[in-house]
C-alpha cells in the first residue's frame, strides 16, 4: 500500500501512509488509538475505500472496492471480536462463503463429505487436526475459535492475513499456541499484518514493526535489532516515561474485609482485605474466577452463597448494584461496549448517569450542572472529546474508559472496583489511567483491580492475590515481579494446563 | 490538509454535518408534512379549512394517544402490542357498567384502573420473568380482545350520556376536546422525556440495559412504569373513541394497532430502543392523519389509502437510513 489518504468529514485520519509486507513476513502494526491502524487495514480489507492511494499485491496494482473483492484478492481479515457462528459446525464455519456443492436428485446440495474432508486438511495444515470438523463451534475454546477463523481465511486462499488484537481474550498459554499457527502460515508464504497493544507479544511474533502516529508513518523497526523503547517513543512521539506510576505504601485502616466468599461453581472461600489508599490487585487467568470476584462483591451476581464482608467496619451484604452504590462501592466492567457505556447518549449523560439524583430534581435534571461536571472531568483526566455533548460512541476506547471511571468519582464513594481496566485501551491512555488510579488511592480511595494481564497487576498493585479455579492460590505483599505471580497461577494449575498443552 | 478538502467538497461536508444534528430527522418529517399540506391545499378546495384541520385532529387523537405512550416504552426497550385491544376493552367496560346502573364516571375510573393493571401485568411479565415483550403483549392482545368479545357477545353497546359524549365530540374554544387531550399528553411526555430524571433513565435503559443495570439505573422499574402508562393510554383512547362514536365496539380500536406502531417508527424511534422522540411521533401521527383525510377528500378509495400509508412508511424509514449515512455515522 502506498500514498494512502483517508479522511472522515474534516478529520484527516491517514496522510500519505505506506505499508508493505513481503511474502511470509509477519508485520506488526502499532500505534496509539486514533493513529489510523484500524482505518488502514479496513481499507486493505475493503470495509472503507481510500480517498487516494494505491494497493499492489504480488507487484500488480489491484482495486479493492468491497469486502468480497478483498477476499478475491487473497486478503483475509480477522476482526478483534470473534466472528464465528456458534451454532454451525467447524466445517460449515470454514466454508461458509464458498460451500462445496454436489447434485442430489438433480438439485444442488451441500457436499458434507467433501466439506468435512477439506476442513480436516486445512486444520491439519494449521497443526490443529485434533479439532473435529463436525463439532459445533459452540463447544470450542476461544483460541480454537480463532483457529477456525484463520482456517476460514486459509481455505479462501488468503495470502495476506490481517489480525486485529487476536490475543485480547486469550491467556499467555493460548496466545503461544496461536503464534505457532502464525509461524506455520508464514512458512507457507502467507503474509500476516498483526495489530496489537501488547508490545512483548509483537516483538515475539513479528519480523518487522511498522508504527503509525497521527495518521502518518512514524518508523519501521526490525524486531531482531531494535528494542521496546525505540518503538514506544515512535508511537508516543517523545521520550517514554515509565508506564506505571510509583508503588504506594498505604498502611491506612482497613476499608474492605472479605472472608469466606463463595459463589456457586465460580468462587470458593475467597478472603482478603483492602486498606484505604491502597491499590489491591487480583490476578488470574481467564476462567480462574477473576471475572467473577469483582461482580460478586458489587452484588451484580445477586446475593452470595456464603461469605461475610465489611466495608469501613460496617457489615455489608452484596445484593444488587444499587445496594453496593449506597455502601460506597463503584464498579467498572471489563466489556465497555456491552456493560459500560450507553453508546447513543452523550459524554455528559454517560458521566452523570449513576448519580443523576445529584443533578437537579426528579422533574428537571440540571443540565448546566451536568455540563460543568463533564467539563471538569474532561479537563482533569485529559479526556479527548469535542465537548460534553459529543456522543460517547465516537470516543476512543481509552477516553470511554476514562468516562467510565470518572462517573463514579463523587463524594461518598470509598471503594472502586475495576475489571480489566485497560483492555482495548491504547498505551498513552493506559498510562494516564494508571496515574489517575494512583492519585485516587493517594486521596484515600481503596481500589480493587482485577486483571488477567499479569504485568498490569505487577505494575499497579501494592498487594495482590492470585486466583485459580475460584480459589486464592497465592498472596504477594510486594507484587512487582510478574513472573512470581504467573508462577503462583501455574503452581496449582500445572497438571491441568499440561493436559491442555498435550491436547493442543 | 489541502488535498483533503479537494477530495470531499465543502457543500457535501456541510450537508453531512446538517444531517447529523439531533433534530435533523424531525425536521425532515416537518418538511414532508408541510409539502403534504401544500399539495392537498392545491388539489382539493375543501382541504385547507379550520374545520377540516380540526376533524383530522379528532380522528387522529385516539391513535395519537396510544402512539405517544408507546414511544417512550419502545425507546426504553419495551413494546406494547396490546394497547389497541385495551382500548376496545375499556370502552366495553364503561358501556356494560353503565348499562348495569353504575354512574358513567365510575365506569371510566374502573376502565382506567383495568388498563393500568393490564399494563402492570405486561411489565411484570416482560421484566420480572424476562419474557420477550413481543410475545408477552401479543398474548395479552389476544386475551384482552377476546375478553372484550366475550363480555359483549361481539356486539356494539350504545353509550349515550351528554357529558360523556362531550369528551369525544365537544369543543373547547373551537378546538375538539380529544385533540386537546392528546396534545396535553404529548406535552407531558415531552417534558418527562426531555427534562426529567425518569426520562434520562428510560433512554439509558433502552440504549444499554446491562450497562444501566450495572451502574444502578432502575431499569425494570422504569420499564414497568412505561408499560402502565401505555396500558393507561390505551384505556383513555378507548374511552375517547366510545365517547366520539356514542357506542362501545369491542373491536373498534384493534384495526388501528398497526397505525400506532407505524406512527412510532415513522417518527424516527428505533425499534431496538435508545433513540427517538415524541415530536417525531406527533408529526408522524399528523402526517398519517392528513394523508387519510386528503385522499378521502380526493375520492381515493380507502383500499388505496392503505397502500399509500405503507409506501410512505417504507419511504420515510429508507430516507432516514440515507440521512444517517450522510451524517457519517
Amino acid at each position: 500500500m502506498r500514498g494512502v489518504w483517508k479522511s472522515f468529514g474534516s478529520v484527516a485520519v491517514l496522510r500519505d501512509v505506506a505499508l508493505t509486507a513481503a511474502a511470509g513476513e509477519i508485520v506488526g502494526l502499532l500505534g496509539s488509538n486514533g493513529a489510523g491502524k484500524s482505518t488502514l487495514v479496513k481499507i486493505l480489507s475493503g470495509a472503507y475505500s481510500a480517498d487516494k492511494g494505491e494497493i499492489a499485491i504480488d507487484g500488480d496494482p489491484v482495486r479493492i472496492d468491497g469486502p468480497r473483492s478483498a477476499i478475491a484478492h487473497g486478503v483475509g481479515l480477522l476482526p478483534q471480536e470473534l466472528s464465528v457462528h456458534n451454532d454451525l459446525t467447524v466445517a460449515e464455519n470454514i466454508f461458509l462463503g464458498d460451500l462445496p456443492m454436489r447434485r442430489l436428485l438433480g438439485l444442488p446440495a451441500v457436499d458434507r463429505g467433501e466439506m468435512a474432508r477439506r476442513a480436516g486438511s486445512v486444520l491439519k495444515q494449521l497443526g490443529f487436526d485434533h479439532i473435529d470438523p463436525g463439532r459445533l463451534v459452540l463447544s470450542l475454546s476461544v483460541p480454537e475459535k480463532r483457529v477456525v477463523e484463520i482456517a476460514r481465511a486459509v481455505a479462501g486462499d488468503a495470502r495476506i492475513l490481517i489480525m486485529d488484537e487476536p490475543t485480547a481474550a486469550l491467556t499467555d498459554q493460548e496466545a503461544k499456541s496461536l503464534f505457532q499457527v502464525l509461524r506455520r502460515l508464514s512458512e507457507q508464504g502467507v503474509s500476516v499484518i498483526y495489530i496489537s497493544h501488547y508490545l512483548d507479544e509483537v516483538f515475539e511474533i513479528c519480523d518487522r514493526i511498522e508504527v503509525l502516529r497521527d495518521g502518518v508513518n512514524a518508523g519501521s523497526f526490525d524486531t531482531e535489532t531494535s528494542d521496546h523503547d525505540a518503538v514506544l517513543s515512535a508511537m508516543l512521539g517523545g521520550a517514554v516515561e515509565q508506564l506505571y506510576p510509583e508503588h504506594g505504601t498505604a498502611t491506612g485502616e482497613t476499608l474492605l474485609a472479605v472472608e469466606g466468599l463463595s459463589v456457586d461453581a465460580l468462587l470458593t472461600d475467597v478472603g482478603f482485605s483492602i486498606a484505604k489508599g491502597e491499590i489491591f490487585g487480583v490476578f488470574g487467568l481467564v476462567g480462574s474466577g477473576v471475572e467473577s470476584l469483582g461482580r460478586a462483591i458489587y452484588g451484580a451476581l445477586g446475593p452470595l452463597d456464603d461469605g461475610s464482608l465489611t466495608i469501613a467496619r460496617r457489615a455489608y451484604r452484596p445484593r444488587n448494584p444499587r445496594a453496593a452504590k449506597a455502601a460506597g462501592i463503584a464498579f467498572v466492567a471489563a466489556e465497555r461496549k456491552q456493560e459500560g457505556i450507553v453508546a447513543d447518549l452523550t459524554l455528559r449523560e454517560n458521566l452523570s448517569l449513576p448519580f443523576l439524583d445529584r443533578f437537579g430534581s426528579a422533574v428537571r435534571v440540571d443540565v448546566g450542572a451536568e455540563k460543568a461536571h463533564a467539563r471538569h472531568w474532561i479537563e482533569a483526566l485529559g479526556i479527548r472529546a469535542r465537548g460534553p455533548e459529543q456522543r460517547i460512541r465516537f470516543l476512543s476506547g481509552g477516553n470511554q474508559q476514562k468516562v467510565c471511571i470518572a462517573r463514579w468519582l463523587v463524594e461518598g464513594m470509598a471503594l472502586l472496583i475495576l475489571e480489566e481496566p485497560t483492555r482495548g485501551v491504547d498505551i498513552g491512555a493506559r498510562k494516564e489511567i494508571y496515574r489517575e488510579l494512583r492519585t485516587l488511592a493517594d486521596q484515600g480511595l481503596g481500589i480493587l483491580v482485577l486483571s488477567s494481564d499479569v504485568e498490569e497487576i505487577a505494575g499497579i498493585a501494592d498487594r495482590a492475590i492470585v486466583l485459580d479455579r475460584g480459589q486464592v492460590v497465592g498472596r504477594s505483599e510486594t507484587p512487582e515481579e510478574p513472573e512470581a505471580l504467573m508462577a503462583m497461577a501455574f503452581h496449582e494449575a500445572a497438571s491441568h494446563d499440561a493436559a491442555q498443552e498435550v491436547g493442543a | 490538509m489541502t488535498t483533503q478538502s479537494l477530495d470531499r467538497p465543502a457543500e457535501r461536508r456541510h450537508f453531512g454535518e446538517l444531517m447529523g444534528k439531533p433534530w435533523a430527522g424531525v425536521a425532515m418529517l416537518l418538511v414532508f408534512y408541510i409539502v403534504l399540506l401544500a399539495a392537498f391545499s392545491i388539489l382539493s378546495p375543501w382541504f385547507l379549512s379550520f374545520n377540516n384541520m380540526m376533524s383530522i385532529g379528532t380522528n387522529m387523537a385516539f391513535i395519537g394517544l396510544m402512539a405517544a405512550a408507546g414511544t417512550p416504552l419502545i425507546i426504553a426497550g419495551g413494546l406494547d402490542l396490546s394497547v389497541a385491544a385495551i382500548a376496545g376493552l375499556a370502552g366495553v367496560i364503561v358501556a356494560l357498567l353503565n348499562a348495569a346502573g353504575v354512574p358513567i364516571w365510575g365506569g371510566v375510573v374502573v376502565a382506567l384502573f383495568i388498563g393500568a393493571g393490564i399494563g402492570l401485568l405486561n411489565g411484570a411479565l416482560a421484566t420480572g420473568l424476562k419474557m420477550n415483550p413481543l410475545i408477552v403483549t401479543l398474548g395479552m392482545m389476544s386475551i384482552v380482545s377476546g375478553l372484550a368479545l366475550v363480555l359483549t357477545g361481539g356486539l356494539s353497546r350504545p353509550l349515550f350520556d351528554p357529558s360523556f359524549n362531550w369528551l369525544g365530540s365537544g369543543r373547547f374554544l373551537e378546538v375538539p376536546v380529544p385533540l386537546i387531550l392528546m396534545l396535553i399528553v404529548f406535552a407531558i411526555l415531552w417534558w418527562l422525556m426531555r427534562f426529567s430524571r425518569f426520562g434520562r433513565h428510560l433512554y439509558a435503559s433502552g440504549g444499554n440495559a446491562e450497562a444501566s443495570r450495572l451502574i444502578g439505573v432502575p431499569v425494570a422499574r422504569t420499564q414497568i412504569i412505561l408499560y402502565v402508562i401505555s396500558g393507561l393510554s390505551g384505556a383513555v383512547a378507548g374511552i375517547l373513541l366510545s365517547a366520539t362514536l356514542g357506542a362501545a365496539a369491542p373491536t373498534a380500536a384493534s384495526d388501528h394497532l398497526l397505525t400506532v406502531i407505524a406512527a412510532i417508527i415513522l417518527g424516527g424511534t428505533s425499534l431496538f430502543g435508545g433513540r427517538g422522540s415524541v415530536w417525531g411521533t406527533l408529526l408522524a401521527v399528523l402526517i398519517l392523519g392528513t394523508l387519510n383525510n386528503g385522499l378521502t377528500l380526493m375520492d381515493v378509495s380507502s383500499f388505496w389509502q392503505d397502500v399509500t400509508r405503507g409506501v410512505v412508511l417504507l419511504l420515510a424509514v429508507a430516507l432516514d437510513i440515507v440521512r444517517t449515512r450522510a451524517a457519517g455515522e
